[in-house]
């Protein structure tokens, strides 16, 4: 059953969009991460322009986040305030990330710079999980008991001003690192059509040291607001967000991420650091391929922006 | 009687003749399409839309059909892949005017054996006949003592990135030249077949019938066709273009609902 998308304006197999929103939603339910660093790619795999895919995926990001935060609020494990500045830091990333798309767009680098993000982000933090993992997991083999957790903070979080208190995280830290923090997913979610989860997870356990409990959560409320207003930026800027394909990924996406929550208790915690962490590691491996290999046709067209 | 008959005449609908054939016995061709509009809906794949016509002759001279079908024009962005330090990263992007979103040439014989270049150039008969240019890659200047020569910043690559945009046109189904496209399937009776792909762009297609005797177009007669979006998808895609914030916001209020409405289904407790 095929299904016209008006904005992307290509005919899709309906069935198949669904399904593939259910399986990156059973990953996301499974891992707690947004999943849109899995979407994007094999949209546009399927055909669908990269700059709709990339837009429609941050209208996806934030429906999914939308339904798994309500959760965490339920059991109080969002900071409403560290979200709030990190936010805050968001909205200026997405914004200044929708302007850059537009102008990579316009310089023709759009795909260099998708590319580039993905093998190094992809690269950089599947390749830091997977090692942290497997180490756990080999220790756990040989009944080694595990290293001694360095609660310690960095020292420059210290020295930095502008203090303010979380009491919801127990932290007293300069609101700088948690601004430039939103600040930069914020501009990764406009260019590569990711939430970011995956980066403000690990930034907010082992350089903010937030309890925890309240990273996920947290970083849900975050990742909402700033793909809320990217969503926005893009059909706005751009006309490039396309509400029928956003919606069929949802179809599947809600009901996947519900199951994928369900699995994830049949597994350790480790182990599942190390699967997610292959899975990024191949998909940032995948995208950064393409720069190195010699492509069949030199030539490339670039619709939408006569 | 005879004033009155002529009245008649006159008011009744007479169905339309032939282009009277014998009266100089120029050669005139005629040609109509099965459908006028094509509507793209949520099930759109594409469509095929038939054009036929005949050839009146009274010589019987040997005669050729063209039917060449222009879509939209528009400007097309294309750069290419260079490797520069190992990677391969692509070029400052360069646009082409005079490229039709759409474009079909369907003959009953190869073009090259109908016409020779000048008359297929002039008439934009062909992939490799289309106006395509850059014209902010030209300028013109005085070259071995030669004034006004157009010279292109493209250099001597420029056939290849006009080729190329031909060539991923076609990949796309969106350009095709076919020299067996036009079948006669009686004395003058022609019928060809157009196929749009998905992709097609929406606007106002032109289709030029030209008959061809000695290499020479002595008759011609153009139809229009209109591609347009219908229903949800006109409104959606009208909506995000022309109310952009708008559009943006209710598709963002929407997904959040829906979010919401799903955890609320999926809620345990």
């Amino acid at each position: 059953m095929d299904i016209y998308l008006p904005i992307a304006q290509v005919a899709v197999n309906a069935p198949l969009i669904v399904l593939l929103g259910a399986a990156v939603g059973f990953i996301s339910g499974m891992f707690g991460i947004g999943g849109g660093f899995l979407m994007t790619p094999m949209l546009v795999f399927l055909g669908i322009p990269a700059p709709v895919a990339v837009a429609s995926m941050a209208n996806h990001v934030a429906a999914s986040s939308m339904s798994s935060v309500l959760a965490y609020g339920r059991r109080r494990a969002v900071d409403l305030r560290m979200g709030a500045v990190l936010a805050g830091g968001g909205v200026v990333g997405a914004v200044a990330g929708v302007e850059l798309f537009r102008w990579l767009r316009l310089l023709g680098q759009a795909d260099l710079v998708v590319s580039l993000s993905y093998l190094l982000f992809l690269g950089v933090i599947g390749g830091l999980m997977l090692m942290e993992s497997l180490g756990a997991i080999l220790r756990r083999r040989r009944n080694e008991p595990p290293p001694p957790r360095r609660d310690r903070r960095p020292v420059w979080l210290y020295g930095l001003p502008l203090k303010m208190r979380f009491p919801r995280s127990r932290l007293y830290i300069s609101v700088i690192p948690p601004l430039v923090l939103g600040a930069f997913v914020g501009v990764l979610s406009a260019i590569m059509g990711v939430g970011g989860g995956f980066i403000l997870v690990s930034a907010m356990v082992y350089i903010l040291r937030m309890p925890a409990g309240m990273v996920v959560g947290t970083s849900l409320f975050q990742i909402i607001i700033t793909t809320g207003l990217t969503g926005v930026l893009q059909a706005g800027r751009n006309q490039t967000v396309d509400i029928v394909l956003a919606t069929l990924l949802l179809l599947g996406g809600t009901v996947g991420a519900q199951f994928g929550a369900r699995a994830s208790s049949r597994f350790r915690a480790e182990e599942l650091r190390a699967i997610l962490a292959l899975i990024v590691l191949l998909v940032g491996l995948r995208m950064g391929l393409g720069l190195f290999l010699t492509p069949d046709e030199p030539f490339v067209l670039m619709p939408g922006m006569g | 009687m005879g004033p009155l008959f002529a009245l008649a005449a006159a008011i009744v609908p007479t169905p339309p003749l032939p282009p009277a054939p014998a009266a100089q016995s120029a050669p005139v061709i005629s040609a109509a399409l099965t459908d006028t509009t094509v509507q793209v809906k949520s099930d759109f794949r594409g469509a095929r839309i038939v054009l036929y016509g005949a050839v009146f002759d009274a010589a019987a001279r040997p005669s050729d059909v063209v039917v060449l079908v222009r879509g939209p024009d528009q400007p097309v962005r294309l750069t290419r892949k260079q490797r520069v330090a190992g990677l391969w990263i692509n070029s400052r992007p360069v646009v082409f005017r005079g490229a039709p979103g759409f474009y079909r040439a369907a003959s009953n014989r190869p073009l090259d054996d109908i016409a020779n270049f000048g008359t297929l150039r002039r008439l934009g008969a062909g992939v490799d006949h289309l106006p395509i240019n850059a014209p902010a890659e030209q300028h013109i200047e005085t070259r071995y003592g030669v004034r006004d020569v157009v010279v292109s910043s493209l250099g001597p690559d420029y056939y290849d990135w006009r080729r190329a945009i031909v060539r991923l046109k076609e990949k796309a189904g969106l350009y095709h030249e076919d020299g067996r496209g036009v079948r006669f399937v009686d004395r003058g009776l022609f019928r060809a077949e157009i196929a749009l792909p998905t992709g097609a762009p929406t606007g106002v297609y032109r289709a030029e019938i030209l008959l061809f005797q000695d290499g020479k177009p002595v008759s011609r007669r153009s139809r229009t066709l209109t591609v347009e979006k219908v229903g949800v998808e006109r409104a959606l895609y009208v909506w995000a273009h022309d109310r952009p914030w708008s559009y943006g916001l209710a598709a963002m209020a929407f997904a959040l609902a829906a979010g919401w409405a799903a955890s609320a289904a999926f809620r345990r407790d």
